[in-house]
Parts: structure tokens; sequence; C-alpha cells
């Protein structure tokens, strides 16, 4: 009994020295966000101040009301990024889908080629592309428009949608495509009724990532769009930032709070599937 | 007999297609937005290319790359990406590592909870990073600060983004910052995907703790660690939006990546070939060293 004791004290030591360094990591993580949901309700003046103050003493919704009233057409913004970022999850998924099968299924001499093609596409860098990209979107008169907007993110939004679908494809036991192709239905039937049905978990992880992808981008919209109206929410906090939000952090959290939510919604709501079709895909490439 | 054999070898080669009607809307639409752009950008290279318009343009070579040779900047961007990529992705993998280990033994709703909150970071986004930690660095009335004055780890506030020997420091702390979480889902599943038997047999043997973990358990983890690690290697050379709207590449080029740089270049004084040039060969490097890396991955 006696020398069970000192044992237990050391677990119960190590579970401590655990959780302690669990809640440290956990403040880190959380310390600057919860900063930026707390700024966003202080006034100009508190969130200015010399010491800062650990939460808003007079909170205020004026910096929310402020970016629908305010010079900058926030909700403009909003709306442009949601559907600039939808489209392309869309097309994206659309497009991939059937490639993604072909690679995972069908034997073509190209196979290989393009199927390292969209792993190097995926590592290109983005600003590589974007001088040829803004000429080729100039002659094509898709300047500053979405439309063009939604061609840009395709450049790193299509491969990776490709990539990531193999993965989720790959998956799904040949065998039960057996029955419909002995009952003789064309290929792309196969796919549409008896694998997508399968793999929707991955379609839905692959619409979110490429969502979020584009949702983060801002090298695009600040080069390919020039009209205010029509620009994206990470471009919009960028120009803010060097126009009506120069010195109130308020407006400006308050700001990357509205940028932020949608991203968190998409993000925790495929967590769990996302380490698979990260990982399939990689090692699949490789 | 003979004859008949090769002929028949050779229609079955012949019956494999070059390609499948399946892979074209996609092969056809990145062919238009991303491989015209690839060979553009090549050919640009060798013009000296005004956005302008001003001069017309016109083939000078390799004059391009040479310039690019003895540019000071150049080479202080590429050494800029270099310690930019390789320090935060070598510090987040520690990190991600050390909380996947801490949390791997911690069941129930509070461990789950615990290990939800944790993924946070990544769920901001790039551009509200910047601008969340550009205002926690301020000078005056920045939170950290205000923290580190408060706990006595400094006697005067920092201007954190503004000395050249610091920008780089910070913008990387806020890079680790956001990047932590992805090494720790990936790894965590890694973790988990350990077979039990292994850890059993290896507890049999009496491997407890440290031993446990790298012994056991480290091995385990070598591809989950290449393939994040691949992933954030390529995206932080990448990295725009971060440095971008924390520094703009300054103070002086303390922050300027290649990114930053081609950037700058093409878009602000628009020397669209000079860019093009430096574009290519950071493209050379990063091939040669993602193709290093799968054939490490596939010696595994």
């Amino acid at each position: 009994m006696s020398s069970v004791r000192p044992r237990d004290a050391v677990r119960r030591a190590t579970r401590a020295a655990r959780w302690a360094a669990i809640v440290v990591a956990l403040v880190v993580s959380l310390a600057p966000v919860y900063w930026m949901v707390a700024t966003s309700f202080k006034t100009e003046l508190e969130a200015a101040r010399l010491a800062p103050t650990l939460w808003p003493h007079e909170p205020t919704l004026a910096n929310y009301r402020g970016l629908w009233s305010g010079s900058l057409p926030f909700l403009a913004f909003f709306t442009n990024t949601l559907l600039t970022c939808l489209a392309t999850a869309v097309a994206a998924v659309v497009v991939a889908t059937p490639a993604a099968y072909a690679l995972s299924r069908a034997r073509f001499r190209l196979r290989g080629v393009i199927g390292y093609a969209m792993l190097v596409f995926r590592m290109l860098p983005l600003v590589v592309l974007l001088a040829p990209l803004y000429l080729l979107l100039l002659h094509a008169r898709l300047l500053d428009t979405h439309t063009g907007l939604v061609v840009g993110f395709a450049t790193f939004g299509l491969p990776f949608a490709v990539w990531m679908m193999k993965g989720f494809i790959d998956t799904v036991p040949i065998e039960i495509e057996e029955a419909a192709r002995i009952d003789g239905y064309p290929r792309w039937q196969i796919m549409l009724k008896v694998v997508v049905p399968l793999v929707v978990p991955g379609l839905l992880t692959t619409a979110t990532f490429v969502f979020m992808e584009a949702w983060n981008n801002l090298i695009y919209p600040l080069t390919f769009i020039t009209t205010l109206e029509k620009q994206t929410l990470p471009a919009a906090l960028v120009l803010a930032f060097t126009g009506q939000f120069k010195t109130d952090w308020g407006g400006m959290m308050a700001a990357a709070t509205l940028t932020t939510l949608p991203l968190m919604i998409a993000f925790f709501a495929v967590q769990r599937s996302m380490v698979r079709g990260l990982t399939s895909g990689a090692v699949a490439g490789a | 007999m003979m004859q008949r054999a090769t002929v028949r070898v050779v229609r079955d080669a012949r019956r494999v297609p070059w390609l499948d009607p399946m892979v074209l809307p996609a092969a056809g639409a990145l062919a238009v937005v991303v491989g015209y752009p690839v060979v553009y950008t090549l050919l640009l290279s060798l013009q000296d290319y005004d956005l302008l318009g001003t001069v017309p343009e016109r083939f000078i070579g390799a004059a391009n790359y040479r310039k690019l040779l003895d540019d000071p900047t150049f080479w202080q961007a590429l050494g800029n990406t270099a310690i930019y990529t390789f320090g935060s992705v070598a510090v987040a993998a520690l990190l991600g590592l050390a909380l996947a280990l801490l949390t791997e033994s911690v069941g129930g709703h509070r461990g789950r909870l615990a290990r939800t909150l944790l993924l946070t970071p990544w769920a901001v986004p790039f551009v509200v990073v910047a601008f969340l930690f550009r205002y926690m660095y301020l000078q005056n009335g920045g939170a950290i600060n205000a923290a580190l004055l408060a706990t006595g780890v400094i006697d005067a506030p920092i201007s954190w983004l503004n000395v050249s020997s610091l920008a780089l420091t910070a913008v990387m702390i806020t890079n680790i910052w956001t990047m932590t979480p992805f090494f720790f889902l990936l790894l965590a599943a890694a973790l988990a995907g350990i077979p039990n038997e292994v850890i059993e047999s290896a507890r049999v043997d009496r491997a407890r703790g440290w031993s446990l973990v790298v012994q056991i358990k480290l091995p385990f983890l070598r591809n989950a660690l290449l393939v994040s690690s691949l992933l954030m290697i390529i995206a932080n050379f990448n990295d725009f939006a971060k440095i971008w709207a924390m520094t703009q590449g300054g103070p002086g080029y303390a922050t300027t990546t290649l990114v930053i740089y081609v950037y700058r270049q093409a878009f602000e004084n628009f020397a669209i070939g000079y860019a093009s040039a430096i574009g290519v060969v950071w493209l050379l490097l990063l091939l040669a060293f993602a193709i290093a890396y799968l054939r490490a991955l596939r010696t595994s």
C-alpha cells in the first residue's frame, strides 16, 4: 500500500503539469481572438488607450453600426467575398470531381503526367502567375469583375480540389462499382450515382477547403479588382487601414470579426474530415 | 505466329488512350489559367516589359537574369524567405508535436473541448491575423507591450514592427501562431493512428515517458511530419497576405520576402519582365526542393 502512494503522487503531479501546459497553450491560442472581439466592442477612445483595458468598460455597438453606415460599404464587401468564394468552391468541385474520378480509376497514358501536374500546380507561387494572369484577364475584359476574380481563385482551387477529391475517391473500393458496370451503365452515371454519394463528406470538405483558401486570398482581389464597391473583405481591410480606420482600432476589429466569422463556421464544420483529405491526397501524390 | 503476337501487343498498347475525356474540363481550364501564365512568365522574363506601356516591350535575352545576380535586394529577399519559411515551420511543427503529445491521453469532454479550441487560430483569416497582431504589437497601447511591461520583462515599450532587427521575428511569431494548429491537427491524427498493439508491446518492454515517445511514437509520425511540413513550407514560400498587411515588407527591406519583392517590382515599379525573372528562379528553387522532399517521402 505504502509503495503505491508515491507513484500516485507522481502521476497526479504529471497530470497537473500536463493540464497547466494545456491551459497555457489555450490562453496563447485564444487571447488574440478574445482581444479582437473585445476591442470591437470598445469605443474609439478606449481602444486607443495607452494602458489597454482587459474588457470593454463602456461596451458599445458603434463599431458594428459604423460598418453599415460608414464611408466604406462593408456589407457589399461581405457579399462580394461570400459570392466569389462560394462560386469558386462549387465550380472547383464540379470540374474537379470527374477529373479526380478518372485519375483514380481510368487507364490513360497521360495519367501520371496530369497527376503530377496537379501537385506541381498546387506549389506554384501565385505571385509568379500574377502578371500574366493580369494581362490575360485584361485581354478577356474580365479585369475588375467577379468572374475574373473567380478565374484567379481557380488557379489554386482547382488543382487542390482534384488532388483532394482523388484522395477521397481512392478510398471507395472499386468492387462497389462492378455491379453497375455489369448492368452496362455508362461511366459518368456510375460516378454520379454510385461513387459521388459515397464521398459526399469528402466533397463538402474539399469545397470548404477551397472556400477557405479563397476567403484568405489577398493578392488576387488587391490586383484584379480596382473598383472599391467590388472589393472583397481581406483587400478592403488593407484599403480601409490606409483610410477610414487609420487610428480607429475598434472599427478595424469589428471589420476583422466580421471577416473571421464565416471562416470560423466553415472551419469547425469540417475539421474532423479535414485531416483525412489532406494526408490522403498528399500521400497519393507522392 | 510471332508476327501476329507483336501486332496484338502494339494494338493493346494503342488501345490505352492518351487522355480520358473526364479529365478534359479540369485539364483544359488549368492549361488556360495556369499553364499559359507559366509559359508567358518564361517569355516575359526574357523581355523588357513595362506594364504602363510607355516603352514598347522587346526581347533582351538573359539581361533580367544577369541583373538579378547583382541585385542585393534579391539576395536579401531570398535570405528572408528562407528564414521566414524554415524558421516558422520548424517552430510551429515542434509546438504542434508538443501539443499533440500533451493532449493525446486527455479524454472526455474536457479533452475534446481543449483540442477543438486549440485549433482556433487556424480559422482566423490571414489578413485579420495580420491586423490583429499589428494592433497588439503597437508601441503605445499595444497589448503585448502592456503585458511585457506589467510582468517586468521589458522596461520600455518596444516598437516591434518598426525596428529592422525585430520586425522579421515579430512577423514570424504571428505566423507561428496561425500555423501551429495545422501541425497539431495532423500530428494528433497520426498519433491516434498508431496501432494499439505497438504501444502495448512497448509498454510490456517497460518503455515509458520519453523513451516511449522517442523510440516508438516519433518513427510513426515521420510521414505525417514530412507531409505537413512540405505543405506548410510551400504555403509559406508563397505567403503574401500576412507580411503585406503587417509590414508591406518594411522597415527598409527587413521583412521583404520573394513574394513581396516580385509584387513590388511588378505592380509598383511596373517592371514585369524583371519580376517574371525573379519568379522563374524562385519557381525552380521551389520545384527542386519539392522533388527532393517527395523523394524522401517515397523512400520511407
